[in-house]
């Protein structure tokens, strides 16, 4: 069941501007993906949640945009839209009848090239306040809302880039200042920090000339500071323990690891290992724990791939009523050992890839994300042919890989153990602004 | 900025839209009474099949409340044939995750395969819809796995909020309100053999459709349709009896869960709505873009781009087969709790007082057109919408005329619709958070009675409690009706769910919360 080839352009605009554009005509549809090599990993002492505050204000108007009207012409046009903001990275992308390609282009290269002409202390105020609201909902009034920020905080030490967590502090955001929008414009949001994919139905050259008619004019910064050396040990070098009282009914167990980096092919191996141990009902923890022994709810492991010295994989358990935390917390992590000490199956390993190939075929039929996934590789890795390269990677993988990445990760000294529990009756105090 | 160029001012404008219509679809129907429904779309090698079955958590009796939905969870916990990890391990050979699950209106189990593997994979969709075994041992199982969701959905306000206002707004005697899962009451009483009776009444060919699109060859479908289920008989072929919908709702009432310490107040407002198959649906999706489905609709562009108090405010209908809610919801910081329900209320009248601007009417209507291609771009969605279709019965141009039936919503129309189906005077204000914060703010707008709710705090229960515990919590939705004529499109989705990889998405654009 091959997936298909994607066959893509690759070239850089006298600007630094680079440009990836694939041609598929099947549908009537194009997508517009802008990344900028900057996310939360740049934020200085003091200035957390500022990418991702900035990403909202890149929403607001520029030259010729008025506050909101970004929205309102893509949707007009019949078009989605969204941006995100990530440790190593802040993405814009819009998917639109293909008609409607150029009004994307436009919309982009303005707010790339005039953000500042249409800044205004009421429109950052305005949206410091749904960042907060942002923080509130997603993070403080939810339950386990702060795993994110524990796990992160725990497995890389206070002073590396990805300590802090995106959505950053209530301190933090009430302190962010117009001067650090522009600062924080000037010095990442150029045409040289960003790569501009295109995907769908459209002309490869006709894109290229109004990328040059639109994107063409904005000058490059020829000064982006570099980041400081994020490596760090492959392990943690201890186990770090801590228990969170929360407003929640069912205990959970948060483990987390420090992994290889992104593009290293150990990471492969670890990412068909938590296919082996959460992908589904047969996988070796929702089998045991959910179904064989009832002891969880709930099972998960994943990685989340990270470029600057290293990945995480993150998994969790929530107890069932009246089982004993330290009874899942064991099980869970006799299930990772196995997979340390025992090469799984091949049929085992086969299915997994199975399933992996598959979510792969669907996932590129969409031109949003094959042009997300050019993106993130040519800004990560400096490789877009990953996006053709990558599932062969997988499918490669033996079950010694396997085993020998598990080995690697998941060991006693390199592991964060978070445990939830229900607050004590009566304690009012809600989780939640304190923690920020 | 002394380093940027010139940039060209003039907003660009369009080119000619290449024309786009839903991809032919081929119906016919087995003489059991199956329709089989292929689109064929070629160069989409991931095929989605989808079995629909009329046959909703609306259907059932009160006393055995969550049957369908732990029916439908059933389906791939075991066959005549094998149990579930040899089931689940035989999809997984295939490429392919083997789902089933039930909504207010129907049940559907489906898959995603490789067109390679199409033939077998079909085989596994048969096998499970027609040959469930409902192993005791895996129903209570599941029954447990729900009873603790409901504990773990008092303690989360999206969930909590969700539960306090269709519980609010339907009368006891409509299934709507309590949840489509079933209540702890309930739930703890199924067992296999409830199960097995919801498939013995409620699953028959022809209350069924098995739709399949993607990369395949219509007649090949059909071939094996018949192969596959064209010996299946029996079972009921009437409707089901109508759902009762009343409403609870006679004035303006605010009930407050009360959450001490909470930092934001999850407010949710509206009244029982309209079903899908109500004339007015189009002219209602243009309106509910306007009023709350848009980024740029009114309530967000009032409460998040103006007011800062939220991350996205929205509204919209949930359309069934019997009237599902109107809902306008927002989270908003605790502070602003009443500001933010005041400006919901004048929106909600607004809304009705004034045709919407010709700007408004564009931009909604442009965007319900211009969407309509972006939606089915891939096979799952197009077989999703024509699952939807099944379900409620609409002709098989539904899909065909469309954007031309929304295109012919006039101002007039929404201003029509809005009086008829908003009713700021007689709905129910749901407030969870902190009631001690805005208690004073509260009473002094006089909105009507106030009843203030106070949940036990949150603590670990021992085993065999779950049933004490738990109240009534609305943990299901979608079904094969879901995203296919959501008059508010860009509304549902979770803008920023910290599980996944991409945080802190700008925009939660039209957000659902």
């Amino acid at each position: 069941m091959p997936v298909p080839v994607v066959e893509f352009s690759d070239e850089r605009l006298a600007n630094g501007l680079r440009l990836i554009v694939v041609e598929d005509h099947l549908a009537p549809v194009v997508a517009v993906n802008v990344w900028y090599n900057v996310g939360s990993k740049h934020e200085e002492p003091g200035k957390t949640g500022f990418a991702h505050l900035f990403e909202h204000v890149m929403f607001q108007g520029s030259a010729h945009v008025g506050k909101a009207e970004h929205m309102a012409l893509v949707q007009g046009a019949g078009g989605t839209l969204n941006g995100t903001t990530w440790l190593d990275r802040t993405n814009y992308f819009e998917t639109l009848p293909s008609h409607q390609l150029e009004l994307a282009l436009w919309l982009e290269a303005d707010r790339m090239g005039t953000l500042l002409d249409a800044l205004s202390q009421e429109n950052l105020d305005n949206q410091r306040e749904v960042v907060k609201n942002e923080k509130r909902w997603s993070y403080d009034n939810r339950p386990y809302g702060s795993w994110n920020e524990k796990i992160l905080g725990h497995l890389f030490p206070d002073g590396h880039p990805y300590h802090h967590p995106t959505i950053g502090s209530m301190a933090d955001l009430d302190a962010a200042s117009v001067e650090d929008v522009k600062a924080f414009f000037a010095t990442y949001y150029a045409p040289n920090n960003a790569v501009l994919s295109i995907v769908g139905d459209c002309d490869r050259g006709t894109v290229r000339a109004l990328a040059e008619k639109y994107f063409g004019p904005i000058a490059s910064n020829p000064s982006i500071p570099p980041l400081p050396d994020m490596s760090l040990p492959a392990v943690l070098g201890t186990e770090i323990r801590e228990t969170v009282e929360d407003r929640v009914p069912l205990p959970r167990v948060y483990i987390g690891f420090r992994a290889p980096a992104f593009g290293d092919h150990r990471l492969d191996a670890l990412d068909l290992a938590s296919q082996l141990l959460s992908g589904g009902k047969g996988s070796r923890l929702h089998r045991r724990l959910v179904r064989d022994e009832r002891l969880a709810q709930d099972v998960a492991v994943f990685t989340l791939p990270f470029v600057g010295g290293a990945s995480v994989c993150i998994g969790w358990a929530t107890v069932r009523p009246g089982v004993d935390v330290a009874t899942v917390e064991r099980a869970y992590l006799e299930e990772l050992e196995r997979l340390a000490t025992e090469v799984p199956s091949d049929d085992e390993l086969d299915r997994a890839k199975a399933l992996t190939e598959a979510d792969e075929l669907g996932a590129l039929a969409r031109v949003e994300e094959r042009a997300d996934r050019l993106s993130m590789f040519a800004t990560l890795c400096d490789d877009p042919a990953l996006i053709n390269t990558l599932l062969p990677r997988y499918l490669a993988v033996t079950g010694e890989q396997i085993r020998d990445v598990a080995r690697l990760v998941f060991r006693d000294d390199n592991r964060v153990v978070l445990t939830y529990v229900p607050k004590p009756a009566g304690d009012a105090a809600a989780s939640g602004e304190a923690a920020a | 900025m002394s380093h940027r160029g010139e940039l060209v001012a003039e907003r660009p404008v369009p080119g000619t839209p290449r024309p786009y219509e839903f991809p032919h679809t081929v119906r016919t129907t087995l003489p059991n009474g199956l329709e089989v429904v292929v689109t064929p779309m070629p160069e989409r090698e991931l095929i989605a099949a989808s079995f629909a079955i009329r046959a909703g958590a609306a259907d059932e009796p009160d006393a055995v409340g969550g049957a369908t939905v732990l029916a439908a969870r059933g389906l791939t916990e075991g066959t005549e044939l094998r149990d579930a990890i040899a089931l689940t391990e035989a999809a997984e050979r295939l490429g392919a995750s083997l789902h089933a699950e039930a909504g207010w209106d129907a049940t559907s189990a489906g898959l995603d395969v490789p067109a390679s593997r199409l033939a077998a994979a079909m085989e596994l969709l048969a096998e499970v819809v027609r040959r469930p075994a409902f192993p005791e041992s895996e129903v209570e199982r599941m029954r447990d796995e729900r009873l603790t969701d409901l504990i773990q959905a008092r303690s989360d306000p999206r969930r909590r909020a969700d539960e306090a206002y269709v519980s609010s707004i339907y009368a006891p005697s409509s299934p709507y309100h309590r949840p489509a899962g079933g209540t702890a009451e309930t739930v703890a009483t199924l067992t296999s053999a409830e199960l097995r009776a919801v498939h013995d009444r409620a699953y028959a060919p022809a209350r069924s459709a098995l739709i399949v699109a993607g990369d395949v060859d219509a007649d090949v479908v059909l071939r094996a349709a018949e192969a596959l289920f064209g010996d299946w008989t029996g079972g009921p072929s009437a409707d089901a009896a109508p759902i009762d919908d009343t409403s609870a709702v006679t004035g303006r009432f605010v009930r407050v869960v009360h959450r001490p310490g909470a930092v934001q107040t999850e407010i949710r407002v509206g009244h029982p709505g309209l079903t899908r198959r109500h004339p007015d649906f189009h002219a209602v999706s243009v309106m509910g873009a306007i009023l709350g489905g848009l980024f740029n609709s009114r309530l967000n562009m009032n409460l998040r781009e103006e007011k800062g108090y939220t991350y996205g405010a929205s509204a919209g209908f949930d359309m069934r087969r019997g009237r599902g809610p109107f809902t306008a919801r927002a989270a908003v910081n605790t502070e602003v709790t009443i500001p933010a329900l005041g400006e919901f209320l004048r929106e909600l009248d607004r809304i009705r007082q004034d045709p919407v601007s010709d700007a408004e009417l564009r931009a909604a209507r442009d965007f319900l057109v211009g969407v309509f291609p972006l939606r089915f771009e891939t096979p799952g969605p197009v077989a999703g919408a024509l699952a939807g279709l099944f379900v409620h019965r609409l002709p098989h141009d539904e899909l065909a005329r469309y954007r031309d039936a929304i295109e012919a919503a006039t101002a007039e129309d929404v201003l029509r619709v809005a009086r008829e189906h908003i009713h700021p005077d007689r709905t129910a204000i749901i407030l969870v958070g902190d009631h001690d914060a805005f208690a004073g703010a509260l009473e002094a707008e006089h909105l009507g009675p106030i009843e203030v709710i106070r949940d036990p705090e949150p603590v670990q229960v021992a085993p065999g409690a779950a049933d004490e515990q738990a109240g009534p919590v609305d943990a299901v939705d979608g079904g094969p009706t879901e995203g296919a004529e959501d008059p508010d499109l860009p509304g549902t989705e979770d803008p920023s769910d910290p599980g996944s990889d991409a945080a802190d998405d700008v925009a939660g654009i039209g957000t659902g919360a």
